[in-house]
């Protein structure tokens, strides 16, 4: 037992750790060059065990063996500092004072504790925000609110510890920050929306997770819309969806594909293997492409080659090719390429797209978003972009909302625990494309940053005093 | 005394190095009035400058210099090389100002190899098809498949359609016929989708910054008859523009005079918001503030390496007066930059390079005032070498133009632009600092028998407080930019390459602090560790650039790599030598 206490309070861990952070870290920027962000991201940081390529490190004209590397992950080097960081605070840093400054500084500690949930869940802050000044104040604002939780936490600190009050303040900072991006990592959902001017949105787009939708349309007041989640698109699954009167094989999954290209354009080689498909693989190339790399900024469009069978016959319907392509909120593209599929006399309008969840605020109520105007300006005599901007319209008729408001660069909307931000545009300055994210403890980082901010700057004019001092 | 008087000639002797070149050349009434042609409006690249700018930015782009050396040893200045050009002067195809390096590339345009590799625009003339076979298929090729020889030919191919592109956006079409108007009008309208100067400012009747030839054109007596209903606008503007080149071309002094004088009167009249800012901006070019100040540096450096190695005070003190000598204009032109452009001192690279240098000098002003006797010129060898490198650097960063260019919308938030930007290249340059310290550390201790246990000791805490603080800034810093990209997209933390080297700054300061705190290294092991912060941090401030070179960019930063690599390895060797056994060092602690 105490083999493993002394293991965990000894600083030569935490040195060690922090080296193989930085090994890691560097080992993932250099597989950016040619790996998606997200591929990367799950492959080093956010596991237990990372797997180092062996052929990041070299230039990529050299031939590498395809050799994996296996390597403490981030979760894990995490983990283990958070172990370290407790353990040694817990040991060499107990608290000497008694009586009542030692009350005191539990009143002040529970106080900042007080201020911290309060700055994390918005106490006092609207429930629709959006800026209509500058961004300046806004984050300022929200700094400050920082800065007073780490001014009350160095009180109680400093009646607690005393001198070294600065070292215990930033380290529980760094332990909060560590905390706050374990949670942003499990929990945060990154999401974009996609509207065209005068549309009205209710949806978004869960542009990490994709579904196979098929919607009936025969009804004449409403649609019925089944899904097959992206997780159960395997090469050679075989699915029988509840709901729909066919079943589906897939053939193959294509982690990226091409733009499609017409097929009389395609040499003669490729078009002869090229599998005799139904709907628009009948006129167009689609084809398997290696994963984009996370540097160049480019997206994968995962493609599957499927084919349907009706379920009471077991007749084929077709081989179809459905790609990311023929989604338009993916291309950011204004016409639509859906994939008719008849069975029994019913047609299904069939989609391989992101995965879509309609809005909803905290009281249950669902609420959409109308694009009223968009607006690019440049730079004159340039194609520079100088600023975008969506004029929208907010409704949520549950939670009598009905608001005008203005989501511009920077300057983000903030409701319903999600926060829209400008990220695009449609060709022709038609429509905009918002990235929505979802994450609840997006303050946390305002808040650490504070803590150790004021912990270290303590910490090191103290430390510098003193030495000038001692000479003087 | 004798210190007051040294520092008094220390200071006249500045002075006296900075006001050099300020003053334009004399001109009497009989000569081009070249200084007042200088201070016109030009908008390029969304800002609105004097013609000076932008000859010298041009000028820079085609051959990395600033003005123009003859043959004949003479110099001409970038604004007389743009009005010898633009007004199609003929010697103007002869100047020298195609810089192009690379052998190959000569080789397949049949040209010699020659010292300073400029070539005129004469001598490529008759091989520009050649040129645009070559760039043809270098642009059919993937990114990642074109080799060096592709790559040295866009950039070469760039500069001669970016010096095609000006002149023809000074071309007079006065004289074209008829029947060529509708292809004119189409070629002008094709050119106005690229970056060219527009030379004509707006007006009370037209609300668009114009180039000069869609000016002239839309003045053009046939265009009634090619467009319907077209009302002749003869804007006055243009006329003048134009009777000045024409009047320069044929060297007509008292015309061109004339000319300029009626321009000017007649833009102070209709806009006299125009002409605001713009001598500043001539001013501020003419005195070139960054590289004297670089000079200066240097000077400081050597002096200061003498003062401390001999232990000479009065050296290291006339070094410290120079120092802040130097340092008041290189504080006043990154002043001059912030009110000039709008923006914060830091917006991209070469700002950046010039902030960083000015925090060190910085930096080393302080060390001189906190640690005092103790410091012995130490504040001074760091101010000056990192004024001195981090300007050169800087200098060389500048090839690509307008360094006050405007920005991105992402980019564009002054508040984030203040705040994360400069607390990260705060933070670059604490971690600079105490490597550099650690690099004099290692080398007095290894060759010199200055390193004494009092100044190894008064060593060690200069490097231990600068890596605090470095530690400090480049976490808030950090953690800043995570804000911003949070603020901006929503997304806190992303991985991205730019993130994760200013975290390994991070990471790499507070290994160095815990090793100090768990007594695992010794003053000599934290010089070698602060040698090691220089190659994290110039990963994190050029390396990271590099990554995607394969997939945006060409031109300098290959050579940017190239020097990366030099200074990593030449880092990994100081690191080497400050490793060999103590009874090798000559200084015996």
């Amino acid at each position: 037992m105490k083999w493993i206490v002394d293991f965990f309070l000894s600083l030569k861990l935490t040195v060690v750790l922090l080296c193989l952070s930085m090994v890691l870290v560097f080992a993932g920027t250099l597989a950016q060059v040619d790996k998606g962000i997200w591929t990367v991201m799950d492959q080093y940081f956010r596991c237990f065990i990372a797997e180092i390529d062996l052929y990041v490190f070299f230039p990529r004209s050299m031939d590498i063996p395809n050799i994996r590397i296996p390597f403490p992950g981030g979760f894990l080097i995490g983990w283990l500092l958070v172990i370290n960081l407790v353990t040694v605070h817990w040991t060499s840093f107990k608290v000497q004072v008694s009586g009542s400054r030692r009350i005191a500084g539990i009143v002040m500690l529970l106080l900042g504790i007080l201020v911290t949930v309060g700055v994390m869940f918005g106490w006092g802050v609207a429930p629709v925000a959006s800026t209509e000044s500058d961004a300046f104040w806004r984050v300022f604002l929200r700094l400050g609110r920082g800065t007073l939780a780490a001014v009350v936490f160095y009180v109680a600190c400093l009646l607690l510890y005393r001198k070294r009050a600065g070292m215990v303040l930033l380290h529980g900072g760094i332990l909060f920050l560590l905390v706050g991006e374990f949670a942003t990592a499990l929990f945060a959902v990154e999401a974009t929306m996609t509207i065209k001017e005068g549309e009205t949105i209710n949806y978004v787009d869960r542009s990490q997770q994709l579904e196979l939708s098929f919607t009936d349309t025969s009804h004449p007041d409403f649609d019925t819309t089944t899904v097959v989640s992206g997780d159960v698109l395997k090469n050679g699954a075989f699915i029988k969806p509840a709901g729909l009167p066919f079943d589906i094989r897939i053939n193959r999954y294509m982690i990226n594909s091409n733009n499609p290209q017409p097929l009389q354009k395609i040499s003669e080689s490729l078009r002869s293997r090229y599998p005799q498909y139904e709907g628009y693989g009948s006129r167009l190339y689609v084809a398997a492409l290696p994963e984009v790399s996370g540097a160049g900024g480019a997206r994968n469009a995962p493609a599957v080659d499927v084919e349907f069978f009706n379920r009471a016959t077991g007749d084929s319907l077709g081989r179809y090719i459905l790609s990311l392509w023929f989604y338009p909120n993916f291309v950011n593209r204004s016409w639509d390429m859906p994939t008719n599929i008849a069975v029994d006399g019913k047609t299904y309008t069939t989609y391989f797209r992101f995965r879509r969840e309609y809005l909803k605020s905290p009281s249950g109520n669902p609420f959409s978003v109308q694009l009223l105007d968009f607006v690019h300006e440049k730079y004159e005599g340039t194609q520079m972009p100088k600023d975008f901007a969506s004029q929208i319209l907010l409704v949520n008729e549950g939670d009598n909302i009905e608001r005008e408001l203005r989501i511009w660069m920077n300057n983000p909307l903030r409701y319903a625990r999600r926060t829209f931000y400008q990220q695009g545009y449609l060709p022709d300055d038609s429509g905009t494309v918002l990235q929505v994210v979802r994450n609840d403890s997006w303050m946390i980082p305002y808040l650490s940053c504070m803590i150790v901010f004021v912990g270290m700057a303590a910490q090191f004019i103290q430390s510098l005093g003193r030495y000038l001092r001692r000479d003087a | 005394m004798r210190k007051l008087i040294t520092n008094i000639i220390v200071v006249l002797f500045a002075l006296w190095f900075f006001q050099s070149g300020v003053k334009p050349p004399k001109e009497t009434s009989a000569d081009f009035q070249l200084n007042a042609f200088a201070h016109l409006p030009v908008k390029y690249g969304g800002r609105k400058k004097p013609i000076d700018t932008l000859a010298r930015n041009f000028l820079t782009v085609l051959s990395d210099k600033q003005s123009l050396r003859m043959a004949d040893r003479k110099r001409i200045t970038a604004t007389q090389w743009l009005l010898d050009n633009i007004s199609g002067r003929p010697e103007a195809m002869d100047y020298k100002v195609f810089r192009i390096e690379n052998l190959d590339v000569l080789s397949g345009l049949g040209l010699e190899e020659r010292k300073r590799f400029r070539y005129s625009y004469r001598e490529l003339l008759p091989n520009l098809g050649k040129i645009d076979a070559a760039v043809r298929s270098a642009h059919g090729k993937e990114d990642r498949q074109r080799d060096l020889y592709d790559k040295q030919v866009i950039k070469v191919a760039n500069k001669i359609f970016f010096y095609q592109n000006m002149m023809a956006s000074f071309e007079d079409p006065t004289a074209i016929p008829t029947e060529q108007l509708m292809a004119t009008v189409q070629r002008y309208i094709r050119l106005e989708n690229y970056s060219i100067p527009l030379v004509i400012p707006r007006t009370p009747g037209n609300p668009r910054w114009r180039p000069l030839m869609s000016a002239l054109l839309a003045s053009h007596p046939a265009m009634n008859a090619v467009i319907e209903g077209h009302d002749i606008s003869v804007d006055p503007l243009a006329l003048h523009l134009n009777a000045m080149l024409a009047a320069y071309r044929t060297g007509d002094v008292e015309l061109f005079n004339s000319e300029l004088m009626e321009y000017g009167a007649l833009l102070q009249a209709d806009t006299p918001s125009v002409f605001e800012k713009l001598s500043f901006e001539v001013f501020y070019n003419r005195l070139g503030a960054f590289m004297k100040s670089a000079s200066l540096y240097l000077l400081v450096f050597v002096l200061s390496l003498f003062g401390w190695l001999f232990r000479k005070e009065g050296l290291v003190g006339a070094a410290r007066t120079l120092m802040v000598c130097a340092f008041i204009p290189h504080t006043l032109a990154i002043i001059a930059r912030v009110l000039l452009s709008g923006y914060p001192p830091v917006t991209n690279l070469y700002s950046s390079a010039i902030f960083i240098g000015w925090a060190a000098v910085a930096a080393g002003i302080v060390i001189e005032l906190v640690f005092r006797k103790k410091a012995a010129g130490m504040g001074n060898l760091v101010g000056g070498i990192a004024g001195f490198t981090t300007l050169l650097i800087a200098h060389f960063l500048s090839g690509d133009g307008d360094t006050m260019e405007q920005m991105r919308a992402v980019l564009d938030t002054r508040f984030w632009l203040a705040t994360h930007v400069i607390t990260i290249t705060l933070g670059y340059m604490g971690t600079f600092v105490s490597g550099t310290i650690a690099i004099f550390y290692i080398f007095a201790g290894l060759f010199t028998r200055r390193l004494d246990v009092e100044t190894g000791e008064n060593l060690y805490r200069m490097m231990y407080s600068t890596t605090c603080f470095a530690l400090l800034l480049s976490f808030v810093g950090t953690v800043l930019g995570g804000l911003w990209a949070d603020d901006s997209w929503g997304r806190f933390w992303g991985w991205d390459p730019k993130e994760n080297g200013a975290l390994m700054i991070v990471i790499w300061n507070a290994i160095m602090l815990h090793a100090r705190y768990g007594r695992m290294v010794t003053p000599r092991g934290f010089a070698l560790m602060a040698v090691g912060g220089n190659i994290v941090t110039a990963w994190s401030w050029f390396g990271v650039n590099q990554l995607s070179v394969g997939l945006h960019s060409y031109g300098f930063t290959e050579s940017a790599s190239f020097w990366l690599m030099v200074f990593c390895a030449s880092q990994f060797a100081i690191i080497l030598l400050g490793a060999v056994p103590l009874r090798w060092w000559r200084s015996k602690q």
